[in-house]
């Protein structure tokens, strides 16, 4: 499969890098990919940096990096993450999250469950280089060229 | 018009530290008489779920001092947010500012 777009960058545990993370997001392809879905993973990857900062990155320096990877492929939107935060079972955590009822009246606790709603995939795996990978897979209906033409 | 309304347009990225900024204006300015908030989304580009937190927690901030708060003009990726958290169930939200005016001045004053 033809790769369309690919973005590959670094960004410090801060939280003030968002509007770096966002911008990084807009250079990938809009004309294919329906705008819900363009947004909900520009919002899944925005959660999954603040993530990162917030949680992983905790109890390390703000300088730490968090690498983001961004693949598109026909139909397919794949973003990673990599940190270097303790292990997590995110599977187990999702499972437990299953057999809760959402509370509405908290204040944080969105995250993830925003992740697992978008996300087609999420994993998160620990790698040998004892980091962590979050992954989101999104799919879509791809929008023909020559009708996102006509479109745009 | 005295403080009974007041209107509050945040502006930029609405991510947890820009929302409790502008949480602490709105809680101050319950402790005078304002009865009805109205935030306008007119000029935010994005919010994250830390955002949406603080709202959340302003909601029940503006609740428990017998106000009322409103939305409006939210962009497309801020009602996806809501969506996804069920969170337009929990908040009044008007497509634009002259929806509200309509609205709620009209019902209230």
């Amino acid at each position: 499969m033809k790769i369309k777009s690919s973005l590959n960058f670094k960004v410090k545990s801060n939280l003030n890098a968002l509007d770096l993370v966002i911008d990084s997001f807009s250079q990938i392809d809009k004309i294919t990919i329906p705008k819900k879905d363009w947004l909900q993973c520009q919002l899944a990857l925005v959660e999954a940096f603040t993530n990162a900062v917030r949680h992983a990155h905790k109890d390390l320096s703000q300088e730490t990096e968090i690498e983001i990877k961004i693949t598109l492929v026909e139909g397919c939107l794949e973003i990673y993450i990599w940190d270097y935060g303790p292990p997590f079972d995110l599977q187990a955590y999702l499972k437990n999250l299953s057999h809760q009822k959402p509370n509405n009246w908290a204040e944080g606790g969105r995250g993830i469950p925003i992740l697992h709603k978008i996300a087609d995939r999420l994993d998160y795996i620990r790698d040998e280089n004892n980091r962590n990978c979050l992954s989101i897979i999104k799919y879509f209906s791809p929008i023909q060229e020559n009708l996102a033409d006509e479109r745009n | 018009m005295n403080d009974f309304v007041k209107i509050f347009q945040p502006s930029g990225i609405l991510d947890g530290t820009k929302a409790k900024e502008f949480q602490q204006e709105i809680s101050a300015s319950l402790e005078k008489d304002t009865k009805i908030i109205l935030v306008d989304f007119q000029d935010v580009t994005f919010m994250d779920s830390s955002g949406l937190g603080s709202l959340v927690l302003l909601l029940k901030t503006v609740r428990a001092a017998g106000a009322k708060i409103f939305l409006c003009s939210l962009n497309d990726q801020i009602k996806i947010l809501f969506e996804l958290t069920s969170m337009d169930r929990i908040f009044t939200i008007f497509p634009t500012r002259s929806d509200f005016e309509e609205d709620i001045v009209q019902q209230e004053l």
